[in-house]
Formats: C-alpha cells, sequence, structure tokens
C-alpha cells in the first residue's frame, strides 16, 4: 500500500500562478486538445480513473501564498463588512468596494503582467468560499470577473488585453456580462440586440437592450453579445451572435433603475439600453459572428466555483448553528442531544463536504495543461451545490427556529441569497438538461453501431448482450479495478468503491437502454433526462468524495477518519438513490409515474388553474 | 292489509266493469258501482309497472285504452279549466300555487288529485315554473299522505296503488326531464305518500344516483339563460370556439342606429372578433401574394339558440412552401450549453415498443386567423371587421381578402329573437348541459306520450 500512496501523493496538478498565465497566454493557440472526459465516460458504464485519482493537490508554495491571501481577506469579511447593512439599503458601500479593490479580489484572475493576482482556478475557488459569506459581494465580484472580464481574459486579444485588463484588475473599471433580454430569458438564440457595421466599416452600432444584467449600473466594461450580419460560406447572409467590449463612455449606453430582489439586494441589477452606440471593430471578443462559442466558453468556466462558495456558506453556518445547539436546553436537554437535530447537522457537514470535494475536483481538473472541456463537470457541481445549499441553509434555519426567521440573524438572510443560485448561470432545470444530453450525445455516438446491429436482430450481438446479462446475473460484484491490488480508493473506502462501481456498470446500461428505447427522441423526454441527469451527479459526487477521502486518509490529513465516515455516508445513501432513479429508468417501471405527472400537469395548465373542486363543495 | 285488499278488490272490478267485453257478465257489479270518471281514466294503465298476473289477466288493456284515453282528456279538461279559470290575467308562479291550494283545500279526500297532478304537470310550462322545485313538492304535497304506503311486504311486491304510484314517479320524471334535482323535502314526501322501496322512492334515489355525477359532465358548459345583448353573446361565442386563454376578444363596432342627414335611419350592426397570439404571428408569416378568406355564416348552437360566426382562413400551403426553420446546429446542437441541445445527433430512431403515436391520417387545412360575429352578415360590415383587425396586423393590407359569404341566415338569431314558446318549452331534458335541441324535441315528446 505504500505504492498506492506514492501514486496518491505523487502528481502536483497546481503550478505557481506564472504558470498559470502562461498557460492562459498559450491557451489561444490551442495547441493541446485534450478533451477530458470523465463524467461523459461514465455513460459509457467506464471510470476513467487517472482523470480523478488522486484528487487533484496544489504545490506547497501555492498553498503557503493562498493562506497568506487567504488571512487578510478573512479579517476583511469578519470586521469590514457589515451584510446586514448591505442586504437592508440594497447597496454595496464604496468603502467596502474600496477595500476589496484593495486586496485585489477584482483582478483575481488576471494574469500579474496586467496588474492583476494571476491565480488559478483552484486558488480562485479558495477564494470564493470566502467572499461569498455576502452574496451581494460574491456576485458583484463574480459577475465582474467569473463572467464579465472572462471574454476579454480567455478568448481577448494582446491589445484588448493590454487596454483593458489593468484598470479591471484594480476594480478600477468594473465589468458586466450582458447576454439575458427581455424575450429571451435561457433561450439566447432569440437575441434582439443588434450591431450593425457602419459605412466605413470601422464602427459598430450597437442597438437594443439586456435584462438582468449584474453589475449592469456599476460597469464601465461590459461584454455584449448581440446580433450581426455574416456572410457564409455559401456566400449566404445570416445573423449570427458577435460578442463586443462595450465601454460605457462609448456612448449610448444608459442603465435602468436597479431591481429590487428577493437576496442578493446589495448587488447591482438592472436593465442596459444600447442606443447607437459606437463600438470599434477592434472590439469583437474572437470571430465576428463567433460570439456564441465565447458565451458558452465564459459561462462553462464560471460555475464551479459555487461549490467551494456553497461550501463556504455552509461551513460558516454549521459553526453558528452549531453554537446555538450546544447552548439551548429544551425540556433539561440540549438542543445538540437530540436526534432530529442532530440529524441536521450531519446532513449539512455531508453536504458541505461533498460539494469541497466536488468543487477542487473540478476546479483541478480545469487546471490542468490543455483545453479540458469541464462543462459538464462545473454543471454538475452548480446543480448539486445550489439545491444542497438551499436545503442546508434551511436546515440550518430550522435548528434555531422562531430566531432564525427573524432578521437578527443572518440565517433568513443566508436562504434568500442563497436561492439565486439555483437560477443565474443557467437554470438547474437547462443544466440538467445539458448534462444528461451531452452525456447522451456522447454515448450514442459510440454506441449507434451496436444497438442498431442489436435492433436488426443480429446474432452474434444478441448473443453477447445475452451473455453479458447472465454473467452480471450470476457474478453480482463489479470489478472495476478501484479497489483490490491496484487500486486507486483506499480499502477503509471499498464498499463505497464496490457501490459506485455497481452503480457505473448499471448507469452504462441503462444508458444504452434508454438510447435503443427512444434514439435521437430522448431530446423530448425530460423526465428521463432529469434522472439521469440526478443519476450521473450523484455518481461524479460519489467520485469525489472517494477520491478525496482516499487522499486524504493516505497522507493523513487531521480528522481523515470523519471524512472516511462521511465519504461512506454518502456514497451509500447516493446507491439507493440512484438504484432506484435506474430502476424508475426501467420500461414499464411500476415507480414511474412520469404518466401521470404529466396527465396532471397538462390538466391543470390547460385551464391555468387548480382545477379540483373545493372539499366544501356540493352537488346536490 | 283488510283494507288494502278489499281496496285492490274494486279496483279489479273498475277495471272489469270498464271494459266492453266484460261489461255484460259483471254487469250487476256496474250497477253496485257506478264507473265515475276517474275511476275510467284509471284505465290507462301503467307502462312500466308490472301488475300482479291475476290483475293483468283479467285486466282488457287493449280495448280500454282508447276508450279511457278519451275519458281521460275530458276530466284533465276539467282540471285545464281551473287552472285558466284561475290564471286569466297572469299566468305565474302565485297563481299556479293558487290552483294547487285551491284543488287542495276542495275536498279533504282529494278525489281526483292523480288527474289534477297530470294537468298540473301539463301546465307547468306554461305558468313558467317547471324549473322550480318548490312547486313540484307542492305538486307532491297534494297526495294524501300514509294511505298510500304499503304495509306489508305482499303489498309492496305487488304494485301498491299503481295509478298513484306512476303519477309520482311522472312527477319526477318531469323534473329529470328539466334538470331539477329532488331535495330532501321531497324525498321526505315521497317517503310519507309512498312509503320505503316504492316506486317513486326508487325513482327518487335513481335520480340522486344520476344527477350529481353527470352535473359536471360537460367541461364546456353553456349558461342556462344566455347574455340577452348580442355583444355579450358573441363574446361568449367566440369564447367558446376559441377555446384560448390567450386570445383577446375585440368589439370592433358597438351596435348603435343614426339618423343619416336624408332622414333615413342608419343602424350600425356590431362587430366582436377573437384572435389569439398565436393566429397573430401565423398571420404575420403569411404569404401575401396568397389571398385569405372571410367565410360564413358557420352556425354555433348555444343550448336552443344557433349563432352565426365568421373565420378569416387561408388555404393550406402548397409543400414547395413550406419551409422547415432549419435548427442552427450552433444555437442549438449538441454541446450547447448556454442553454441544452434541442436536438442530438443521433442516427437512432425511436424504438416501436416505445412509440405510442397514433397512426392518425391528417387532413390538412388551411390557418384560420380569425373570427368574428356580426349583427349583420354583409361584405361591408364584414369589411369593417378586416379593417379594425389591421391595426393589429399590419400584414392584411398587403393580403388579398376573398369574401366567401354563403346566403345563410344573415340575421343573428339571437336568444331574444328565439320562440321560447311551447314549442320548446320542455327544451332541456334531464341535465344543465344539453348542446342539441332537437334531441330534447324527440326526448320531451317521448314523455308526453
Amino acid at each position: 500500500s505504500s505504492g498506492q500512496l506514492r501514486r496518491l501523493a505523487a502528481p502536483h496538478v497546481g503550478r505557481s500562478e506564472k504558470v498559470t498565465s502562461r498557460i492562459q497566454l498559450q491557451r489561444r493557440f490551442r495547441t493541446d486538445c485534450r478533451s477530458l472526459a470523465y463524467a461523459k465516460d461514465l455513460f459509457l458504464g467506464k471510470v476513467n480513473k487517472a482523470e480523478v485519482f488522486p484528487y487533484p493537490e496544489i504545490g506547497n508554495e501555492e498553498l503557503e501564498e493562498i493562506n497568506q491571501l487567504v488571512a487578510p481577506v478573512e479579517k476583511f469579511f469578519a470586521e469590514d463588512v457589515d451584510s446586514k447593512l448591505i442586504d437592508h439599503e440594497a447597496t454595496i458601500p464604496s468603502e467596502t468596494l474600496k477595500g476589496l479593490k484593495e486586496l485585489g479580489l477584482f483582478g483575481i484572475q488576471i494574469p500579474e503582467e496586467y496588474g492583476g493576482l494571476g491565480l488559478s482556478n483552484t486558488m480562485y475557488a479558495r477564494l470564493g468560499e470566502i467572499f461569498c459569506l455576502d452574496g451581494s459581494i460574491a456576485v458583484t465580484l463574480a459577475a465582474h470577473q467569473a463572467i464579465g472580464l472572462k471574454g476579454i481574459l480567455m478568448l481577448g486579444t494582446e491589445e484588448q488585453k493590454t487596454k483593458y485588463l489593468p484598470r479591471l484588475a484594480t476594480g478600477e473599471h468594473i465589468a458586466a456580462f450582458c447576454l439575458t433580454e427581455p424575450g429571451s430569458g435561457s433561450d439566447a438564440a432569440s437575441i434582439q440586440t443588434r450591431a450593425t457595421l457602419t459605412e466605413d466599416g470601422k464602427h459598430y452600432l450597437l442597438n437594443g437592450s439586456k435584462f438582468w444584467i449584474s453589475n449592469g449600473g456599476l460597469a464601465e466594461i461590459m461584454t455584449v453579445f448581440a446580433r450581426t450580419e455574416v456572410v457564409d460560406k455559401d456566400g449566404q447572409k445570416k445573423d449570427k451572435i458577435t460578442a463586443f467590449i462595450v465601454e460605457r463612455a462609448f456612448g449610448g449606453v444608459t442603465s435602468g433603475k436597479p431591481e429590487d430582489k428577493l437576496g442578493i439586494r446589495g448587488s447591482n441589477t438592472c436593465e442596459v439600453t444600447f442606443e447607437d452606440t459606437k463600438v470599434p471593430v477592434e472590439n469583437v471578443i474572437g470571430e465576428v459572428g463567433g460570439g456564441f462559442k465565447v458565451a458558452m466558453n465564459i459561462l462553462n468556466s464560471g460555475r464551479f466555483s459555487m461549490g467551494s462558495a456553497s461550501a463556504g456558506i455552509i461551513k460558516t453556518l454549521i459553526g453558528l448553528a452549531a453554537e446555538y445547539a450546544g447552548t439551548r436546553k429544551q425540556f433539561n436537554r440540549r438542543l445538540s442531544e437530540f436526534g432530529m437535530i442532530q440529524d441536521k447537522f450531519a446532513l449539512m457537514a455531508q453536504n458541505a463536504f461533498v460539494m469541497e470535494s466536488m468543487a477542487y475536483l473540478t476546479a483541478g481538473m480545469m487546471d490542468r495543461p490543455g483545453l479540458p472541456d469541464c462543462s459538464v463537470e462545473a454543471a454538475m457541481v452548480k446543480v448539486f451545490s445550489s439545491e444542497g445549499l438551499w436545503i442546508c441553509v434551511s436546515e440550518a434555519l430550522q435548528v434555531l427556529g422562531g430566531l432564525g426567521y427573524t432578521k437578527n440573524f443572518p440565517y433568513e438572510r443566508y436562504l434568500r441569497d442563497s436561492r439565486i443560485l439555483l437560477i443565474f448561470e443557467g437554470t438547474n432545470e437547462i443544466l440538467r438538461m445539458y448534462i444528461a444530453l451531452t452525456g447522451m450525445q456522447y454515448a450514442g455516438r459510440i454506441l449507434t453501431g451496436k444497438i442498431k446491429e442489436m435492433k436488426k436482430g443480429n446474432v452474434g450481438v444478441v448473443f453477447e448482450l445475452l451473455g453479458k446479462k447472465l454473467r452480471d446475473s450470476v457474478v453480482k460484484t463489479v470489478d472495476l479495478g478501484l479497489t483490490g491490488n491496484n487500486g486507486v480508493v483506499h480499502p477503509s473506502l471499498t464498499e463505497s468503491a464496490k457501490k459506485f462501481e455497481e452503480n457505473v456498470v448499471f448507469f452504462g446500461s441503462t444508458v444504452e437502454n434508454l438510447l435503443y428505447r427512444y434514439g435521437k427522441t430522448i431530446v423530448d423526454e425530460q423526465l428521463v433526462l432529469k434522472r439521469v441527469a440526478d443519476v450521473l451527479i450523484n455518481l461524479y459526487a460519489m467520485t469525489a468524495v472517494l477520491s478525496r477521502a482516499s487522499r486524504s486518509i493516505s497522507i493523513g490529513l487531521r480528522n481523515h477518519d470523519h471524512e472516511v465516515l462521511l465519504a461512506n455516508n454518502f456514497c451509500s445513501e447516493a446507491y439507493f438513490k440512484n438504484n432506484y432513479l435506474m430502476t424508475q429508468l426501467q420500461k414499464n417501471s411500476p415507480e414511474n409515474n412520469d404518466a401521470n405527472i404529466k396527465k396532471i400537469a397538462m390538466d391543470i395548465l390547460e385551464k391555468r388553474a387548480y382545477i379540483c373542486s373545493h372539499p366544501l363543495d356540493r352537488t346536490f | 292489509m283488510n283494507s288494502a285488499r278489499r281496496l285492490l278488490q274494486t279496483q279489479y272490478f273498475r277495471c272489469l266493469a270498464a271494459a266492453p267485453n266484460y261489461r255484460a257478465s259483471v254487469q250487476h257489479v256496474v250497477f253496485a258501482h257506478p264507473p265515475r270518471r276517474t275511476s275510467l281514466s284509471q284505465l290507462q294503465w301503467p307502462r312500466s309497472f308490472h301488475g300482479s298476473p291475476g290483475c293483468s289477466q283479467n285486466r282488457p288493456v287493449t280495448t280500454a285504452v282508447g276508450q279511457g284515453g278519451e275519458k281521460k282528456e275530458k276530466s284533465l279538461v276539467t282540471y285545464d279549466e281551473l287552472f285558466e279559470q284561475v290564471a286569466r290575467d297572469a299566468k305565474s308562479k302565485a297563481t299556479f300555487n293558487r290552483v294547487v291550494d285551491i284543488f287542495s283545500k276542495r275536498d279533504v279526500r282529494r278525489r281526483g288529485h292523480v288527474e289534477f297532478i297530470y294537468a298540473a304537470l301539463k301546465k307547468m310550462p306554461e305558468f313558467g315554473v317547471e324549473r322550480d322545485i318548490a312547486v313540484y313538492n307542492k305538486l307532491l304535497d297534494v297526495f294524501p299522505k300514509e294511505v298510500l304506503v304499503a304495509r306489508n311486504f305482499i303489498q309492496r311486491m305487488f304494485n301498491h296503488y299503481p295509478r298513484q304510484q306512476e303519477c309520482g314517479v311522472q312527477v319526477l320524471e318531469q323534473m329529470e326531464n328539466y334538470g331539477i334535482m329532488p331535495n330532501v323535502e321531497t324525498k321526505v314526501l315521497l317517503v310519507q305518500i309512498f312509503g320505503d322501496k316504492s316506486h317513486p322512492v326508487r325513482k327518487y334515489q335513481r335520480l340522486m344516483y344520476w344527477f350529481p355525477k353527470f352535473k359536471h359532465a360537460n367541461p364546456f358548459p353553456v349558461p342556462r339563460d344566455l347574455p340577452q345583448d348580442p355583444v355579450d353573446l358573441a363574446r361568449l361565442s367566440l369564447g367558446r370556439i376559441a377555446n384560448d386563454l390567450d386570445s383577446t376578444t375585440t368589439v370592433y363596432q358597438m351596435p348603435s342606429t343614426d339618423l343619416s342627414e336624408t332622414g333615413e335611419e342608419i343602424s350600425l350592426p356590431h362587430i366582436v372578433g377573437t384572435q389569439s397570439p398565436d393566429q397573430r404571428s401565423l398571420l404575420a408569416k403569411h404569404n401575401p401574394s396568397r389571398p385569405v378568406f372571410v367565410e360564413g355564416p358557420l352556425p354555433l348552437w348555444l343550448r336552443g339558440t344557433c349563432v352565426y360566426y365568421y373565420v378569416l382562413r387561408a388555404d393550406p400551403p402548397p409543400p414547395e412552401e413550406k419551409v422547415e426553420e432549419p435548427c442552427d446546429p450552433e444555437l442549438f446542437g449538441p454541446g450547447q450549453s448556454i442553454f441544452y441541445p434541442l436536438v442530438v445527433d443521433l442516427a437512432l430512431d425511436r424504438d416501436l415498443g416505445d412509440d405510442y403515436s397514433f397512426d392518425v391520417d391528417d387532413v390538412e387545412e388551411g390557418v384560420v386567423y380569425a373570427m368574428c360575429m356580426t349583427g349583420q352578415g354583409d361584405q361591408a360590415t364584414l369589411g369593417r371587421w378586416i379593417s379594425g383587425l389591421q391595426e393589429t396586423n399590419p400584414i392584411l393590407g398587403q393580403i388579398p381578402t376573398l369574401f366567401r359569404l354563403e346566403s345563410g341566415p344573415r340575421e343573428l338569431q339571437g336568444a331574444s329573437e328565439t320562440p321560447r314558446g311551447p314549442d320548446i318549452e320542455a327544451e332541456p331534458r334531464t341535465m344543465e348541459h344539453e348542446p342539441f335541441p332537437e334531441e330534447e324535441h324527440q326526448h320531451s315528446q317521448g314523455m308526453k306520450q
């Protein structure tokens, strides 16, 4: 097992920030197109061990550096940020913003040569754990750098970078990301904002308005997506989406009244209108007509940090609620002695642990050299952590009962703030569809031939399938090589790893079955896809906790036994959930109520009202 | 028991007495009991009840009916006259009740109550009380209480007081035909009069079983009293045809009468139209080189009223003009994560075992873009509708509009104009929502016989 330990500890994936910035520079050249396929391979019933084991680490220097950074930020948030005031006044005080700028939090991922901190995704996630403690600040910072300036950072030209990044890094200019429009919420394809080339061909005239723009009222620099006329290779004129860097100074930019929101009240969300805004052609990000790819890349790269942020909030709330549960006495016993209260803390701890594991695993994958496509993984982190956070905050509030409901405690604010996570940067419904369909597409490409043969009644394929089924029914245990002599999982997690393997194999056959049944019409089976996405999210979460707990136990981190406990507990829970979900996915499964669900919904939606008679109604 | 038996016997004798074939043989009986008018009408024997075998053996039904029917008419006439007398000035619930009261007070024995009730049932629509439960209860109250109740199982078995029971059932049946739900008072009365498990009580129980079940059977109920205002009626009708919650109904022109300069009276008919946003966007996509048609009048029945509407429609587009809007793979293709992919690029179709779609022969039809109702279905009026539509559908200015109007009824047969006299009197059978008045006629005729 010493060999195993060495293997677990050996690869240091992270690098110093200088290396990071160099890699970010390299990204433009796209030399390395290694595409990572951990989540996608799960659809085939395969575990791509090398991608997720061992758990990604950062180097000692980096760790030291991040710890040096974290300390002052923590201190600042503890002492100088009055979240209650921000929430009440619905604005972030300028001194607070100034403090954030001084800490360099407006340029976390901007390379040092442009005046930023030049940190990797992993380190960004670490800082996110702290600045999420105030939802308004977190959203302001995220809208600025996770999406607002990402376009320039990732796909901008050298000139664009030198022109804009330095002032963005210091926070002198704040950035915003303008994609959503009144007529297009999640459907970005119906963008109406239009950019027309002027006659001299040097400028675009931008017209249209954008809705729900975070930082819309503060931003100097905006990434705006608009329709442009593009001549495609057939010589036909087509409308395509292009991304522009728009300065407020270009003129014609007006922002509306800030929206009055349920949560994240201190962040500025408003409508931004462009009226004949003159944008120079140099300010196009990427290619003309390639804006969609830009938007996709930006959004995909921003989601992973929600995992660590959510975990950060839960960790704080656990501290607060545990303090209360330990001191409050009811019926001559402390709250902490009651099973139902203990249940809540276990749930919170487990959720925080899983979110953290998923977030840093994904961040680590994204920090690897090349152009890893972690969009599915990042989407899974977002879905899992946003839903987990919503439940956990609510449970923490419940520990305090009525007190938690008052404004004297921060729980209600966290509850309101956390609600937005289920909605923005792609609603969870849309991300579930994305997760499931991306995987289905990947698996479908590979399995099409086999399924076609099967449908034709090819004896060989059918016999192979029958043989496999027979083998599966006789030999219950599945071995994907996670455990055992050459295993990557620590022996104390063997059982969980076995459960995971069993689920993965079952998932593979479920996916095959679904493809056989639905083919390309799977797109319309949203209830099926929802379950597929849920299973995949659970599988990825299991992977993350197995990998992380194995590492912790192998290198002897403090309280690693607790981690193992959490990991085992989560895995067995997820195992049952997955089995149930996949049973529902089988044909004619009695557990599956989809037909009823659809019928109920249709009955109601047809009338657009609840249609049951009142229980007190009579007919005679 | 004894008295009941005696009553039954006298009944037999009366039957015999009334039958001419037997008249000679049982003449002494006839003399002993001179047949009264009432007893003759008894010969119109119940259709639905089975008397005892002995009874039916002795009853010469065939010949008796003709005679008895004649006599019955006569007997009814007297009660009809009673109604006519009282209601000479006004036919209302009050006068109807007065007639019933008069009858009830005239004779403690309530002699001839069955005939009276039949006559009253027939008169009810005339007095406009055919939907009044209280009146039905009052009518049932005419029956003497307790004397008709069967006292043992044999009486219960052998159709006790069949004529009275049948009359009671007839009252309930008329209630059923008008969709009137009996209430607790009805039940108490029936039990008092006929006793448990008698035919009228059974009828009552059946009514109470089925009526509530069918009360809301129609998901699109038509109100009992249709609005009198033609504009409101048009709104209601259009709302029924265009069952789209988004559609907006617009009154393009209110009905009004003007005096022109020459002193002529110009009446402007109402124009009420409806159009949904979907229809509007379909119309916006219409190829302007192809005409749209205004067609009509098309009938719509609302209970006993028929209204007419007009549609603006197009012919189905020829196959070459059908352009499937291509799905932009960059925006909707696989691997797009701003939103989920709307298509998956796979060569696999749905498995036959999971294909639950029906194989339906689709008949291609043109799109209906809008509908309207108007008081006057001429081209000028409908033209005003089209120009009103043009405000929200500017494309109509470019599309040639053809009027294909049939010479059907041009006038709106509003509720006010529909004769609601005796021929539709028995119009709604049973349930509140009966769409076909023709059927109702048949039912009511069947009932009256």
